[in-house]
């Protein structure tokens, strides 16, 4: 045992460095974490916070002069090995929860530790399921020891793998958790059964170090955070003296204000698309006019058919019934191909899966909405081709400038203006953009803003989807809000601000919309 | 902009292309590794004293390329597939069946060389087609939807067949498309090298090639740019099947009879080529110059151990490990290509 100690640090790296080829992604990084404490870690993609992770985990060797000393195993952080963090008491849990959906809950708790076994080395389940029982009970979840996980909602999954981290450790005083991103693919009411969890181990003890993107999350759980910014750490401060503007002037290092694109004085009135009454998936007829050069935000929360929208108006989703009218004409797109005929283009949420083509070369991605334009004299114009890439990543400051570059080795803002660019370069009369800063670091999130402004004013419109509250404030000219599939409320002018859009999309009994 | 000047993890990359500049020995040694070995192996069969008299021949060269032409067909054809990213297992059983349809039409229905002809390429597209449609719109795994036509096709042949090899009344005109040299070059050659700059010129220079690379790459960013992706699916199937079709008609050029075995022993031969082709030229890539350059590997090595009088274990074993490391090899590259290592 450890003796408490007045300041009782449990986890404190000093001078902590990674160079990777000529280049410092991590320099002189000071972590302290107190027992029992929250502690958040903070900062945007290539901040070099998931390098820090991967150093503490072992995973990465750091350069060496740095110490990383977790409840008195002290030790310089280029010998630090998985092994050792381990034997520390750090507990990482991912993302991705990494449990077995086809197994029960007892058999992933037993997996990677061992299950007890009985003459001959047969399973005794009987005993697995009571040791089981027991660990759900300590860590309040509400499961049967026999439940396939499969079943198991998103926010239990990921319980269920901090319990079997944590499974072993003594009690709740000893170790570290630390949780990189757990809420990140979760929907908004899974995340507040995950938070109270979390919230009832730290008040048994646990210490648990909390990376994620979302403020709100990390003002509302958080003790203390820790900020990095381009491999240095900025800040180490109680969240009592934070707001989430403060959070975010740590986070871009600058203004606010800043960060997003003046908003142009007038919006035409003319209207690009019109919408009456769509019905498809969880929509149950939706109203909405999409004005030329008008920014339109989306509110609501996660399944109040926001991507369903989308998918519906690029023709991905089967449209049951509605009246639609795209510049005028009728407009019934029955796949993709129609949609994008139309003049319809679409940022897709989940960019690996569904935006990016990883294994390509930058230039075949940003051609792959336009390839038939390189189509001629009987064999596809490759020259034409590469100087039109090289012009895209020169025009959207892709890096590394080069339209060879494999397109899955690009980091995500990197990846997402090439995506982002396949489609601009259609000059799209309605543009469908679903989570596009999703992933993104800061300087790329503010150029893709840029570019949606500057497409804006050449003439397209916008029907912006995305949980940051911020984000819609501040990019659109109006947010319509979509409830139990139905545009439930409008906001436009002095209504534009966070807050009142958090409250527009999260209160369902709102009389003023 | 940003005030800091510490270089952050992406911005501090080259902003120069490598590929631009002076090519990196490494990319190059990747790309022509193959090609290198290829030629080694035939600098040391021409100097090895049990192959040095037989190996650098005219005879034995134009023996190889000759020989090789149904191989090299039919592993032209799987890579329309494997480029969306499927794989057609039954591509052997294929060349069985058509060169079959092929001799029936001539030697039992009596039918001009150039219906038979079509009958076979006929028989391979239909087998593709339905191959296509389980995969595509079935969502049956196509390794296990190939393996079943496969052995359906090979059961339906020996059915029709009746196990018999058809030997008679194959005419000259037919075998003639299979023996002897136009302008000093095996014939067969010339179809190798038709259906070669058929399936370059589909996948490099068409945007159907460029489409089924894209659904190799993601189904779904693929449907959602706009692409069909089971018709694509489907058609990569139906054209594989089609050029199978051809292989197998020169087959029963080439041997004057059509055996209703040999067939299936094609299909893991031509995916070889295929894999050891995407570690080569444009490495990560099922390409048609690494695919032939694949095929010569394998046959020149086979050609010398056979010539050097080693055993008969050796080709089938020699096989199996030219497979296996060409998938190895091929999926590493373009695993690390995709950034995955």
């Amino acid at each position: 045992m450890i003796t408490g100690g007045a300041q009782d640090v449990v986890l404190c790296t000093t001078g902590l460095s990674k160079t990777f080829a000529g280049t410092t992604v991590l320099q002189d990084a000071h972590l302290e974490v107190k027992r029992g404490e929250i502690h958040a870690l903070l900062g945007g993609n290539g901040s070099g916070k998931s390098t820090l992770i991967k150093v503490l985990a072992g995973v990465y060797g750091a350069d060496s002069g740095g110490r990383i000393a977790v409840q008195g195993v002290s030790a310089p952080a280029d010998e630090w090995s998985p092994a050792m963090a381990r034997n520390a008491g750090l507990h990482f849990v991912h993302q991705d929860p990494a449990v077995f959906g086809p197994l029960t809950v007892a058999e992933n708790l037993a997996i990677g530790r061992g299950f007890i076994q009985a003459v001959g080395g047969r399973i005794n389940w009987p005993a697995n399921r009571r040791r089981a029982a027991k660990i759900l009970e300590r860590f309040s979840i509400d499961v049967s020891p026999e439940a396939l996980v499969a079943n198991l909602r998103p926010a239990e999954r990921t319980m269920l793998s901090i319990a079997r981290a944590l499974q072993d450790q003594e009690g709740a005083h000893d170790g570290v958790l630390v949780l990189d991103e757990p809420t990140a693919s979760l929907p908004a009411w899974e995340v507040d059964i995950l938070l109270a969890a979390l919230r009832k181990y730290a008040a048994a003890g646990q210490t648990i170090l909390y990376v994620s993107h979302r403020l709100p999350e990390i003002l509302e759980l958080a003790d203390r955070v820790t900020v990095l910014r381009d491999g240095i750490q900025v800040a180490t401060r109680d969240i009592a003296e934070l707001d989430e503007r403060s959070l975010v002037e740590l986070i871009a290092g600058r203004d606010l204000e800043r960060v997003f694109p003046d908003r142009p004085a007038t919006v035409s009135e003319e209207i690009a698309l019109s919408v009456r009454g769509l019905v498809a998936g969880p929509l149950r007829g939706v109203d909405l006019d999409l004005r030329r050069g008008e920014v339109l935000g989306v509110a609501g929360l996660l399944g109040s058919g926001r991507t369903t929208l989308l998918r519906a108006l690029f023709g991905d989703i089967n449209i049951e019934s509605g009246q639609l009218t795209l510049e005028g004409a009728p407009f019934r797109p029955r796949r993709p191909a129609s949609a994008m005929r139309a003049g319809v283009a679409m940022v897709p949420e989940d960019r690996g899966a569904e935006g990016l083509f990883g294994s390509l070369s930058v230039r075949e991605n940003l051609s792959a909405a336009v390839v038939p334009r390189y189509w001629s004299l009987g064999r596809l114009q490759h020259g034409r081709e590469r100087s039109d890439a090289s012009a895209l990543v020169g025009a959207y400051a892709v890096r590394p400038a080069s339209d060879a570059a494999v397109a899955g080795t690009l980091s995500g803002g990197n990846q997402q203006k090439v995506v982002m660019a396949r489609w601009l370069r259609r000059d799209p009369v309605v543009l469908l953009l679903d989570e596009p800063t999703q992933g993104v670091d800061v300087q790329a999130r503010s150029e893709i803003y840029e570019h949606v402004r500057r497409a804006v004013a050449k003439g397209s419109s916008v029907l912006l989807v995305t949980s940051d509250f911020e984000e819609l404030a501040h990019l659109s000219d109006r947010v319509v809000v979509l409830r139990d599939g139905r545009v439930a409320a409008e906001a436009r002018g002095g209504d534009l601000d966070p807050q009142r859009l958090t409250e527009l999309s999260y209160i369902s009994e709102e009389t003023s919309a | 902009m940003t005030t800091t000047t510490q270089p952050d993890a992406h911005h501090a990359e080259p902003l120069v292309s490598p590929k631009r500049g002076r090519p990196d020995p490494a990319v190059l040694l990747e790309k022509y590794a193959l090609a290198g070995m290829f030629i080694l192996l035939c600098v040391v069969f021409a100097n090895m004293s049990s192959t040095a008299e037989t190996f650098p021949t005219v005879a034995n060269i134009k023996n190889v390329l000759g020989g090789e032409s149904v191989i090299a067909i039919a592993a032209l054809a799987s890579i329309l597939p494997l480029t969306c990213g499927q794989f057609d297992l039954s591509v052997g059983a294929v060349i069985g069946l058509s060169s079959i349809v092929g001799a029936s039409a001539v030697a039992t229905h009596d039918l001009p060389v150039a219906v038979a002809v079509l009958a076979g390429v006929l028989a391979g597209s239909l087998v593709g087609a339905f191959n296509g449609w389980l995969v595509a719109y079935r969502g049956v795994n196509a390794l296990i939807a190939t393996l079943g036509t496969s052995t359906l096709v090979a059961g339906l042949v020996s059915l029709y067949t009746d196990n018999q090899i058809i030997s008679v009344g194959i005419p000259e005109s037919l075998t003639n498309l299979g023996a002897g040299d136009l302008l000093g070059i095996p014939r067969p050659v010339y179809a190798i090298a038709i259906v070669a700059l058929f399936v370059y010129y589909l996948l490099r220079h068409t945007p159907y090639g460029r489409y089924l690379a894209s659904v190799g790459a993601s189904p779904s960013s693929a449907r959602l740019v706009g692409l069909n992706v089971p018709r694509m699916i489907l058609s990569s199937f139906v054209l594989s099947g089609a050029l199978s079709g051809i292989a197998g008609i020169l087959l029963l050029a080439r041997a004057g009879t059509a055996n209703p075995q040999v067939g299936p022993g094609f299909t893991l031969a031509a995916l070889s080529a295929a894999f050891l082709g995407a570690t080569a030229i444009r490495p990560g890539t099922f390409n048609v110059p690494g695919t032939l350059l694949g095929v010569l590997f394998v046959a020149i090595s086979v050609n010398g151990l056979v010539l050097a009088g080693t055993a008969d274990w050796v080709e089938p074993t020699f096989n199996g490990v030219a497979l296996l490391v060409a998938v190895t090899l091929s999926t590493a590259i373009a695993r690390r290509r995709a950034g995955q290592t």
